[in-house]
């Protein structure tokens, strides 16, 4: 679902990201793992077209993301660290709007239901967002991926400073919309997590992905050793 | 799509405090400059109307009077105000919009309340039209400036175009959004003005104004949407929200107040006009060069000559015709051929200086935009010299009238001729039509091409810089 292929990024000839190939299937949730600055967002980036790749190419479903910026967004739902929203808008106004921007027409009791099944009372869903915490506006960005149905997710350190109920619920989100066949790509630095929620990790270091493993084979001890190995210059 | 997009930017408009102050403000300023220019039509109208029947009633009761003692009595022509004059003044403080017609003289326009105001005042008057030339594009910049960069800074851009929104998709809906919220103050208040408008006309004069009208609303749609297209492209290709308002406040002060500046300097400094006086030196020398009517001197001869010959007589006893009434006329279409003359050159050079006004509104739109709104609000330079051309042929067939009398009814010799009231009515009241809509359109054409050209070009730069947007 989510294919890349020699893909590389170059910003005045510093390297963010190296030829990078990866495959991520329908159902898998592939976890990036790695310091800041190790290519993490520039992958995700890359896939939301939102950067020019140097060489090679990103695709999703088969639609090459530069070629078809539009078509291969259709395709895909975005988180990123902090989900940003309208902060004059309430929380079912905001999901109102952007799931009709991206095509979806919906009453107010299933836009409702979709606010619920991300785990946001219902009292809050009429409040502006203004007054929203980082969780709830987390909320809302999931609410619009279950919303759009999207094959694929991209997800940019969704989880980072959520309290740790928040953060379980969340990945049990993930879990099901990997269950209904989404392709997912989630950049963290949750070891716990990648482990918990993830089918495959990958290490990310200066720009290259240097080891994948399926989590199965793993225990939660080795995954921290692993990966203490490879930031160890 | 667009509509979607159009609706929520609207809405968050609406819950903006920010923008519910400024939009009250600019209302208000507007409502009221629309207001007090009523009040103020409603009493210049009544003005000129008593003036005019005054003027006329004098005329008609000379009583026993000498014609050429009535020509020089003369009248007043007051330029009637379009009731639209109440939104954009226009020229007309500097014009005038009186003028004494007498006898051997086309003379300079009076009531120029541009002559008793300070220099502050002149920048000052509260108009309906100073609110839309400048208040308003300038609320425009503050509702834009941030449409892209500020989402942008916020973030939601990013979630924006992860879910495959066109960007020129984007772009419309939210310039349809401001038009919306712009709307919302600007409808009411062009819905008073309109009342104002025909409270103040007469039966013929709401039907003349309706098509005025129309063009004017027309003209500031276009107007508004270009700055609205110029708006939304810096604030997709600034840098940040601050470089854009930056940007976008140099324009608005360059469009509104550094451009006219420049113009009217250019235009004096390429095609200098002469000073009034200048003027009215010029046109005296030239006068005396020519047939004076009061005069017995070389051209009295001649004429006298000419009508011997003409009629085989040889003492003026025996002419058929007054020689004092061929003297005056003479005279007259002497003096008309100067004025012609001196008044075409100083048109033409008017006419020149505002081609190079519309040469510099190529950059600057609200300077293509003042010349229209004032040509729809009757208050244009064109419009001017429309009237003061009838009002000269009026003031020429007085004097015709009256040397006429004198040739053709006075005795040859003998005391002054007297005329009565008879002679006084046959000149019929002064009655002028402004030009009607389309006349006006057609003189304003350049001006209103190059709002169209902004407002098409805005829109296509604000969709193109739309589409390279940065999302990060």
């Amino acid at each position: 679902m989510l294919i890349a292929t020699g893909l590389s990024k170059s910003y005045a000839g510093k390297v963010a990201l190296h030829p990078l190939d990866l495959q991520i299937q329908a159902g898998e949730i592939f976890c990036l793992l790695g310091a800041n600055g190790a290519g993490k967002t520039t992958t995700i980036n890359l896939f939301l077209n939102f950067i020019q790749p140097s060489a090679g190419r990103a695709t999703i479903g088969g639609l090459d993301v530069a070629q078809e910026p539009l078509a291969s967004k259709k395709l895909l739902a975005y988180i990123p660290e902090q989900v940003m929203l309208y902060k004059n808008l309430t929380g079912l106004e905001n999901l109102d709007y952007f799931t009709s921007l991206a095509g979806g027409k919906h009453t107010a009791s299933e836009l409702m239901s979709f606010l619920t099944e991300a785990g946001l009372a219902s009292a809050d869903a009429s409040k502006r967002v203004g007054d929203y915490s980082k969780g709830m506006r987390q909320k809302v960005g999931i609410a619009i991926a279950i919303a759009k149905q999207a094959r694929a997710l991209l997800l940019d350190e969704p989880t980072s400073g959520l309290d740790p109920k928040a953060s379980n619920e969340f990945s049990a989100l993930l879990k099901k919309l990997s269950d209904s066949g989404a392709a997912i790509l989630m950049a963290t630095h949750d070891l716990f997590r990648a482990k918990e929620t993830g089918t495959r990790v990958g290490i990310m270091k200066h720009g290259h992905l240097v080891a994948t493993y399926a989590t199965s084979e793993l225990g939660h001890a080795d995954l921290e050793r692993i990966y203490l190995e490879h930031m160890h210059d | 799509m667009t509509l979607r997009i159009a609706r929520k930017e609207f809405t968050e408009m609406l819950r903006d405090g920010r923008f519910r102050g400024a939009g009250a403000i600019v209302f208000i300023l507007l409502a009221g400059a629309l207001l007090l220019g009523w009040r103020n039509h409603g009493e210049v109208s009544a003005q000129h109307a008593t003036a005019q029947q005054a003027t006329r009633a004098q005329w008609l009761s000379q009583g026993k009077k000498n014609p050429h003692s009535a020509a020089h009595y003369g009248v007043y022509a007051f330029k009637p105000q379009v009731p639209l004059s109440l939104v954009d003044h226009g020229t007309d403080p500097y014009t005038g919009v009186a003028v004494w017609l007498e006898a051997h003289k086309q003379n300079e326009f009076k009531y120029r309340p541009a002559q008793d105001a300070t220099a502050v005042q002149r920048f000052g008057e509260l108009t309906g039209a100073t609110v839309l030339q400048l208040l308003v594009p300038l609320l425009i910049v503050l509702l834009t400036f941030n449409a892209f960069s500020g989402e942008r800074e916020l973030g939601t851009l990013r979630q924006l175009m992860s879910l495959g929104v066109s960007p020129s998709q984007l772009a419309s809906g939210k310039a349809l959004g401001v038009a919306a919220a712009l709307g919302l103050w600007l409808v009411p208040a062009a819905v008073i003005g309109a009342v104002a408008i025909a409270a103040a006309s007469s039966q013929g004069e709401v039907m003349a104004s309706v098509p005025r009208m129309g063009w004017m609303a027309l003209s500031y749609v276009l107007y508004f949407g270009a700055f609205t297209g110029v708006s939304l492209a810096v604030s997709a290709w600034a840098p940040s929200s601050r470089s854009a308002l930056m940007i976008l406040l140099g324009f608005w002060m360059m469009n509104g107040l550094i451009a006219p500046r420049v113009a009217s300097d250019l235009a004096k400094t390429w095609k200098p006009s002469p000073s009034a006086f200048d003027f009215g030196q010029q046109m005296q020398l030239a006068l005396t060069k020519g047939s004076d009517g009061h005069d017995p001197g070389a051209r009295a001869k001649v004429l006298e000559a000419e009508l011997f010959k003409k009629y085989k007589v040889d003492k003026l006893e025996a002419l058929p015709v007054n020689l004092l009434g061929i003297r005056l006329q003479d005279s007259e279409n002497h003096g008309n051929e100067v004025f012609d003359q001196s008044y075409a050159a100083l048109w033409d050079t008017f006419t020149q200086q505002n081609r190079i006004h519309q040469l510099v509104a190529m950059a600057a739109p609200g300077l293509a935009m003042r010349s229209v709104s004032m040509g729809f609000a009757g208050t244009d330079f064109a419009q001017h010299t429309h009237f003061a051309k009838a009002a000269e042929e009026y003031r020429r067939m007085i004097q015709r009238t009256m040397n006429d009398e004198l040739t053709y009814n006075a005795p040859t010799t003998g005391a002054p001729y007297m005329a009565n009231n008879d002679l006084w009515k046959k000149v019929k009241p002064f009655d002028y039509t402004a030009p009607d809509a389309g006349w006006v359109a057609q003189e304003q054409a350049p001006s209103l091409g190059i709002v169209g050209v902004w407002f098409a070009g805005s829109a296509l730069l604000a969709a193109w810089s739309a589409r390279r947007v940065r999302v990060l």
